[in-house]
């Protein structure tokens, strides 16, 4: 899919161990790949042009991807308590206040009843969601709410004009670090299609390279919007631009757009993220969001990272998915596991 | 048990690793049970189970367990149901098309309705993943019934005056899909032939059908299915009344049964091999293309096995690519739901062993993913590569579940690679140029190419092949012709003699001596052969006599042999490129010319007819017939079509491509206008001619050479007169023409159909009938284009 864009051994970075693995320094990526030749080639990313995504066949390989792995029995309860984990608890409505932040604080710190995890033998494994995400004004909120339940869990905060980005840089950048100061550790921020859509990759590598400085040590997610990049080789460029400039995640939609996490999109993603792993030794993190509802979704997805990335790509640190109403029917299904019965909705805690 | 399970759930919960997904057998056991486990044969609506036959183990062939007996077909038991398959024509071939295609479509409903038996016992049996079986197999046959049963509504209307072959007999290889025998009988029964199967032994879902299309009542003997050894196809194929055997399995079973069927009364349709050829080229989504090559041979909805060429500058990013792909692959029992490829018995496995381990032993590097014991059913996916083109296997065909890939330079050489082979049938390009992936589809000699796909198929496109990979077809409306007979065409007769010596036919050309004064017109034809564009002495240096009807010498012609037959299929084929380049406006161009300048020599010929004893009315006549043939083949046709298939955008283009270099025998009879008429419709599909004029009177032929010296190319036709059987038999063995259309002796067609089997060339014999050339529908009917065109399926997924 790339031409070699530099020569993988100059560029491997010693990955930094930790709870939460950071892919830090991203200057070096770029300047490694670069210093042989000068400064000036930094710009140089015509490369960029020559990438080729088949739509058709990433369509085709989507489609079979989807029904090829079955889970059932006790797999399918493992791994739907696994997709969990993986969960970007997400409430994103203008009409979020403290209370229902709290209630959903509650809930991914205690994601499936207790006498259910227990049936299973799992109650000690500490399963809660990998973190929750609102709204820049909702941070405080859930922070709070976070340390009153003595959850440790990250807060995510969407970001940059989330979820047009269409506003002014600097009040993108501030808007950021007004986040972080709040006490967010995971920024979501949507990338500027115009940007794509014209053509300018430079400036969005330098977009997002600000958006990094801005985060200081909280984790990047790039989102990259892609209901609204035109094509599937943009979505792929628009990945490795990403990437490059510093994301510890690339994120595939807002939910807000009008199509959302397909698996076509993901599989275009997915594979640029092996191919920057291949070129520079480090992994990169990777979150659908909007439209995953249902249980099965969530397996299908996970089974999509596993075929794609493989099983070292099966950890909070590196996949995410963003859902809201998600957890619901993993519990659901969870219950339906322990009880032989369908839960009636009164049966589950709401979030 | 409880504690095991909730144990277990914490350690997925850590490896997060797949589990069994087991789709239950118990339907396909029950169905066997209720045959006692013992499997007979179909016939005439009804389980027939002879006594006194020996029987055949069916086995899972994951777990080698027993699941039933096949009993084994006897040559009695053929002819039952041969018998069956012939009473049943009667009323079903008369019967209109609308209620041909109610059946098929209550067919389909039916096998709608048994759909989890149908897959559950074709994967237990076969071994082949159930997820293929339930979601591509079984939709499939429910379409293609659905398409025919549409085709056979309009049928007699599109192809008034065609008329169904008659009984048909379908040979199947051991591992087979059951597909393949649904794609030749849903157009055979569509027109209203009635089908004899014979499959391997061992296999119970034809059976099944069998049983599916018999319990719908009203026409018992419409399908049958006999399970015998390979040893039964001629049987079935020499019984009275079997009109059309199609056989699709292995190329040299394929090669001995045409031999074997020389002369015979039926008509052989072969669909040979399994390779498949994907071509990636540096301007490919290289990940996408892997996954066409894991559809190609690393699944169980590949036949075979895949030759793979890469451009060497995305070599090692490709190579780096399949491996990593081929260890997510999983292999495993074909009833469980999550794996990819299942075990397709010990023969298969065998096969591939013993080609992997040849290819090592030439040099060659493997790659396997993961560690499967020697003892395991299961054969893992494998990547062969740095075989070098020379070493023996790397001629050999491929077998599934094997990739061979080899690296080329430019699209260019890609080409030179890829029609190298003696296979044709289908092939994928990678890239994501349009006009370099249109440039290799047309040049590739396939009968399918897929454009950034592959492996797709749909009832309404043709698939079929070229070369040694047959050049029977199915699906689509190639699919119908082959169990059509242009109108007015009588059955085939059988043909056969039985003292013809293969070795000794045509060898010997007979000596020519002066034969007395020469009465012959003048001028007189310019002596020689037609050969390269100009008359040129004959390698024998002698001649052969031409009398006229009353015995008196007329003059003589070139007498010539193997190598003018050389020297003039080296000529066509140096022409061919250009011709079959030429856009049908400039074709038609050539031969009007051509048919201007035999319209001034009209009274001319018509005198030389004369001589040979017609009327010179008469005489006028074919000249001004053999003209008129000219200008209608100029004619604007057909030059293929568009098809859309279900669930692809994008178009499917049918193309009519140029056989190649076509021999033609012309008949005695009618030596002008036979001549004209066999070389209009060739040439205006594009194909280059080797022809062997009339033999008693090859004169006319050579007077048309005259006007071809000026206005045609050098090479597009070459005429070569002489002794008929001698060159019969040097065009018939030549590996290097493309077709061979006879029309001479039954003794002639035998030898033709026999000789065939060396390079599987088309070849059309009249089995020692004559035409009546004058007559619109026998001397420039539909058939000649079908035979001196080949179809090939272009796909063209669209998206951005």
């Amino acid at each position: 899919m790339v031409s070699c864009l530099f020569s993988p051994k100059a560029c491997v970075l010693e990955t930094p161990s930790g709870p939460i693995r950071r892919f830090c320094g991203p200057d070096e990526i770029v300047c490694i790949r670069i210093t042989s030749s000068g400064k000036e080639k930094l710009k140089d990313l015509s490369w960029i042009s020559k990438i080729q995504v088949n739509q058709p066949a990433v369509l085709r390989r989507a489609e079979q991807i989807q029904a090829r792995r079955t889970i059932k029995k006790e797999w399918q309860a493992a791994w739907l308590l696994k997709a969990v984990t993986f969960i970007d608890l997400t409430t994103l409505s203008g009409d979020d206040t403290s209370s229902n932040i709290q209630r959903l604080c509650y809930k991914a710190k205690y994601p499936i009843r207790e006498d259910l995890l227990k049936a299973l033998n799992m109650h000690d494994k500490g399963i809660t969601t990998a973190a929750v995400c609102v709204y820049p004004a909702r941070v405080g909120d859930a922070v709070k709410a976070l340390k009153a339940v003595g959850c440790n869990i990250p807060v995510a905060s969407v970001a940059t004009g989330f979820p047009a980005g269409q506003t002014h840089l600097k009040t993108r950048l501030e808007e950021i670090r007004l986040a972080v100061e709040d006490g967010a550790t995971e920024i979501d921020v949507v990338i500027n299609r115009t940007l794509v859509l014209t053509g300018q990759w430079e400036a969005l590598y330098d977009e997002i390279r600000q958006f990094r400085k801005a985060c200081g040590e909280a984790h990047l997610k790039t989102i990259l919007a892609t209901g609204e990049l035109g094509s599937l080789t943009n979505v792929y460029k628009a990945s490795m631009i990403a990437m490059m400039a510093g994301s510890d995640f690339i994120k595939t939609s807002t939910g807000k757009e009008i199509v959302n996490a397909t698996f076509p999109v993901a599989i275009v993603m997915l594979r640029a993220i092996r191919d920057f792993f291949w070129k520079t030794g480090n992994k990169i993190g990777f979150k659908p969001a909007g439209g995953i509802r249902s249980a099965k979704d969530s397996l299908a997805w996970v089974s999509l990272i596993k075929e794609e990335l493989g099983d070292e790509w099966l950890k909070p640190e590196l996949f995410r998915i963003g859902a809201s109403t998600l957890l619901s029917d993993i519990e659901r299904q969870i219950y339906h596991h322990v009880t032989g019965r369908y839960a009636a909705y009164h049966d589950l805690p709401m979030s | 048990m409880a504690a095991t399970t909730r144990v277990g759930i914490q350690e997925i919960f850590t490896t997060m690793e797949y589990g069994p997904v087991p789709e239950s057998q118990a339907c396909a056991l029950a169905w066997l049970d209720t045959q006692d486990r013992l499997l007979g044969h179909y016939v005439n609506g009804k389980w027939l189970k002879p006594e006194q036959r020996s029987s055949v183990p069916c086995h899972d062939p994951v777990t080698g367990e027993n699941l039933a007996s096949c009993l084994q077909a006897q040559a009695e038991d053929v002819a039952t149901a041969v018998e069956a398959a012939k009473a049943a024509f009667g009323n079903w071939s008369s019967l209109p098309g609308a209620l041909r295609a109610q059946h098929l479509t209550r067919l389909a409903k039916m096998i709608q309705k048994h759909q989890r038996l149908l897959w559950t016992l074709e994967s237990l049996v076969t071994g082949r993943a159930v997820r293929e079986v339930r979601d591509r197999d079984v939709p499939l046959a429910q379409q293609l019934l659905q398409h025919h049963a549409g085709q056979a509504h309009t049928q007699e209307k599109a192809l008034a005056g065609w008329e169904p072959v008659g009984v048909v007999g379908i040979i199947l290889p051991p591992t087979f899909s059951f597909l393949e025998m649904m794609w030749r009988i849903c157009p055979a029964l569509a027109v209203g032939c009635t089908v004899v199967v014979l499959v391997p032994p061992a296999s119970p879902t034809p059976l099944l059908l069998a049983q599916l299309a018999g319990e719908l009542g009203c026409f018992p003997g419409l399908l049958n299915v006999l399970s015998g050894p390979a040893s039964l196809g001629p049987v079935l194929a020499s019984q009275p009344g079997v009109q059309k055997v199609a056989f699709c399995g292995a190329i040299e079973e394929g090669r001995a049964l045409r031999r074997t069927l020389a002369g015979g009364g039926a008509e052989l349709a072969l669909a040979l091999g399994m390779e498949s050829l994907l071509l990636l080229t540096d301007t490919a989504d290289v990940d996408s293309a892997v996954e066409g090559v894991v559809d190609a041979a690393w699944s169980d909805r590949s036949p075979g096995g895949l030759r793979l060429l890469v451009q060497e500058s995305v070599w090692d990013e490709t190579m780096r690519r399949l491996q990593a792909r081929m260890k997510q692959l999983r292999s495993g029992w074909g009833l469980d739901g999550a794996v990819d490829m299942g075990a397709r018995g010990a023969a298969a496995h065998d096969q591939a062993q013993s080609y992997v381990r040849e290819a090592q032993s030439q040099g060659a590097q493997v790659f396997q993913a993961g560690d499967v014991p020697t003892d395991s059913p299961f054969f893992p996916p494998t990547l062969v590569s740095h075989l070098p083109p020379a070493a023996p296997c790397a001629q050999g065909e491929v077998p599934w579940p094997l990739v061979v890939a080899s690296a080329f330079r430019t699209a260019k050489e890609a080409l030179a690679v890829a029609n190298g082979t003696p296979r044709g049938g289908s092939a994928s390009v990678w890239s994501e140029r349009l006009g370099q992936a249109l440039e290799l589809a047309y040049g590739l000699h396939v009968g399918t190419v897929w454009i950034n796909a592959h492996g797709l198929s749909d009832p309404a496109v043709p698939t079929g092949g070229c070369k040694e990979s047959g050049s029977s077809w199915h699906g689509g409306p190639d699919g119908f012709h082959e169990y059509l007979r242009p109108p007015t065409t009588p059955a085939r007769l059988p043909c056969l003699c039985e003292e013809l010596n293969y070795d000794t036919f045509g060898l010997a050309v007979p000596s020519s001596l002066p034969a007395g004064p020469e009465t012959g017109p003048s001028p007189a034809p310019p002596y020689g052969l037609f050969v390269g564009g100009r008359f040129q002495a004959p390698g024998s240096r002698s001649s052969r006599p031409i009398r006229d009807p009353h015995g008196s010498l007329h003059g003589y012609v070139a007498e010539g042999g193997a190598k003018d037959i050389r020297g003039a299929v080296e000529a066509a084929h140096q022409a061919a490129p250009h011709w079959a380049g030429q856009s049908p406006a400039a074709r038609a161009a050539l031969l009007w010319a051509l048919a201007a300048a035999l319209e001034r020599r009209t009274s001319a010929l018509a005198l030389r007819l004369e001589r040979q004893g017609v009327e010179l009315k008469a005489a006028r006549a074919e000249v001004e017939l053999s003209v008129g043939r000219l200008r209608a083949s100029g004619a604007p046709q057909d030059q293929g079509h568009i098809m859309r298939a279900a669930g692809l955008r994008g178009p499917v283009l049918r193309l009519q491509e140029p056989v190649g270099v076509l021999a033609i025998v012309c008949p005695e009879e009618w030596p002008l206008l036979a001549f004209v008429s066999l070389l209009a419709t060739a040439l205006a599909c594009g194909n280059t001619l080797v022809m062997v004029p009339s033999g008693a009177f090859p004169v006319p032929a050579l007077e048309v050479c005259q006007d071809m010296v000026t206005l045609f190319p050098a090479g597009l036709v070459n005429v070569v007169t002489g002794d008929r059987d001698h060159l019969t038999r040097c065009l018939a063995l030549h590996q290097d023409v493309q077709a061979l259309w006879y029309f001479g002796s039954a003794q002639g067609s035998q030898f033709v159909e026999w000789a065939s089997a060396g390079n599987l060339k088309s070849v059309w014999v009249n089995g020692g009938c004559p035409r009546a050339w004058d007559q619109e529908a026998e001397g420039a009917g539909p058939e000649f284009r079908l035979r001196a065109t080949r179809t090939k399926a272009l796909w063209l997924p669209m998206g951005d």
